[in-house]
């Protein structure tokens, strides 16, 4: 049976039928349900509601606080988790500073609590009641040695208490967080109004899109000629992600995950174009990459398509420097090891191939002093979307069956 | 008793990190075993996560000399004070004597320091210094 797959972004829309792929721009005057049906209307009423399947990334992204024993252990799990579930870290706290770390201000969608293996008991006190009562949050979640889980529940109030991500030989364990952070993260999109509207169009669940691209990336390499170890920069209106074998983590973490995913809230080229250029203007390289596209940064201020084509090469220059040696606040990857680079997203139909070409290469001169790169493949017809939403729904048959 | 271990730097010497491993263990300790390539604060931190009795760095290529210099500060930060700090193998590059390596260790906080020692005698050595001790 032919299906209909609907992509709802932050920007555009995507729709994917029998007549193939097509997007257009989200009018913002309008609901997402009414934009979408006055857009490819006429498309939706060929389906019925069990055919069409739809996925959104629109206003998605979780705040979070994670408190922490030890920078090696619990706040670097909690923090891959984390990210691999589509939060948005905005601090960590370690206990030991807690009483002179700054209070956030902002309301914070989910705390997580983490410390010690499941045999050591006593570890938090007072101090850390103090420090919550200070916050504000929605959610909180107890993820730390479960002798201190009964102590914790008694004195916090809608604790959520799950099992240590912390295993008793210092391994991660990270199944149980990352399935609650993410049933978050799907409620928190899935909750918005505009999006609980769709529900009149389909029958079938709607999913995160950052969850259908990561569903994908194990075919990746088999339909596409993509070589591991790979990433996927899906450069899109409101953030930019990075989906990356675990291969290239110099984490050395285990988990039954093979890929890794990494949300840049700010670096995207449409609803947060301020945000990335801010965070161009003060990289030490742009003005030299700007010279060496042959602009000025008075491209920057500009609106026209040459100024978009510009950004969008900044920001594959901006998340690669990310998660590179060169910035050490996200997680690293071994950029040398890397044999592939496939992009997805909106950019993929407004960059040539050249254009994105010479951006990796002055990356790779630039960053990693080398004139080799990896193969470059723009994912211009969205087959990793796809594949992803087609991969979800295969797997839900099989389950049924 | 709880015992941290590894080797400290840029040290792949995975064989004599898996004989300590074994050795304790042999000997009634609980191990935690990071392994080779070890960062000093991993060391603290992984003591602090499993709340350790001691902290038994290795070192094959005589890096440790280096690595292992801010270990007061880190000890401080996290008030680390019954926690058994050693430290053995081939503590310096090149030739040196016990009476020059040993002190320079000690004033880095080590409680024991093994240089060039075999595993075994080190190993009866600190159960005789957590004997007194207790």
């Amino acid at each position: 049976m032919s299906k209909l797959l609907i992509d709802v972004g932050s920007t555009y829309f995507k729709i994917s039928s029998d007549d193939g792929v097509e997007q257009q721009f989200r009018d913002f005057s309008k609901t997402i349900f009414d934009d979408l049906t006055s857009k490819f209307g006429d498309t939706i009423n060929k389906y019925n509601k069990e055919s069409v399947h739809i996925c959104s990334s629109a206003n998605g992204g979780l705040s979070t606080l994670i408190i922490g024993l030890t920078n090696s252990f619990s706040l670097k799990y909690a923090k891959n988790i984390a990210f691999n579930s589509g939060i948005n870290i905005i601090d960590t706290v370690l206990y030991h500073h807690i009483d002179k770390s700054a209070v956030p201000g902002d309301l914070l969608d989910v705390v997580i609590v983490v410390g010690g293996i499941d045999s050591v008991g006593g570890i938090y006190d007072d101090k850390l009641f103090k420090y919550l009562e200070k916050l504000s949050y929605s959610n909180i979640v107890y993820v730390g040695s479960q002798k201190d889980a009964q102590y914790l529940s008694k004195n916090i109030e809608s604790l959520v208490v799950l099992e240590n991500i912390i295993t008793d030989k210092l391994k991660m364990k990270e199944e149980a967080l990352k399935e609650y952070l993410t049933n978050l993260y799907q409620q928190d999109i899935v909750g918005k109004e505009d999006i609980k509207h769709l529900y009149e169009l389909t029958s079938n669940q709607i999913y995160s899109t950052p969850y259908i691209v990561n569903q994908s990336l194990p075919y990746v390499d088999a339909r596409h000629e993509v070589i591991n170890p790979f990433i996927v920069v899906d450069i899109g209106g409101a953030t930019t992600d990075i989906h990356y074998s675990r291969d290239l983590s110099r984490e050395n973490m285990l988990s039954e995950s093979e890929y890794d995913r990494l949300v840049f809230k700010k670096l995207g080229v449409y609803k947060s174009k301020e945000s990335l250029i801010f965070a161009a203007k003060n990289n030490e390289f742009v003005y030299e990459l700007l010279n060496y596209l042959n602009v000025t940064e008075n491209i920057l201020e500009q609106t026209d398509e040459k100024a978009l084509r510009v950004l969008m090469q900044l920001s594959i220059f901006l998340v690669l420097c990310k998660v590179s040696t060169h910035n050490s606040m996200y997680i690293t990857l071994n950029l040398h090891l890397l044999k592939s680079i496939v992009l997805t997203g909106g950019i993929t139909k407004v960059l040539s191939f050249e254009e994105v070409e010479s951006i990796v290469q002055f990356f790779y001169k630039k960053i990693l002093h080398t004139t080799a790169i990896p193969t470059i493949l723009l994912d211009s017809n969205y087959d990793i979307w796809t594949l992803g939403m087609n991969a979800i729904e295969d797997k839900r048959i099989e389950n049924v069956n | 008793m709880k015992v941290v271990t590894g080797v400290v730097g840029n040290d792949i010497h995975v064989v004599a990190n898996r004989l300590i491993d074994i050795s304790l263990q042999a000997r009634g300790f609980e191990v935690f075993n990071l392994g080779v390539n070890t960062h000093l604060e991993e060391f603290i931190d992984a003591a602090v996560e499993s709340d350790a009795d001691i902290i038994l760095i290795s070192s094959l290529n005589g890096e440790a000399e280096g690595w292992c210099r801010d270990l007061q500060f880190l000890r401080a930060e996290y008030a680390l004070k019954n926690v058994v700090f050693v430290i053995g193998g081939n503590l310096s590059v090149g030739e040196a004597k016990d009476e020059d390596i040993v002190p320079k260790y000690e004033s880095y906080g080590f409680d024991l320091v093994f240089h060039q020692v075999d595993l075994n005698t080190g190993l009866d050595k600190l159960e005789e210094f957590l004997g007194k001790r207790s």
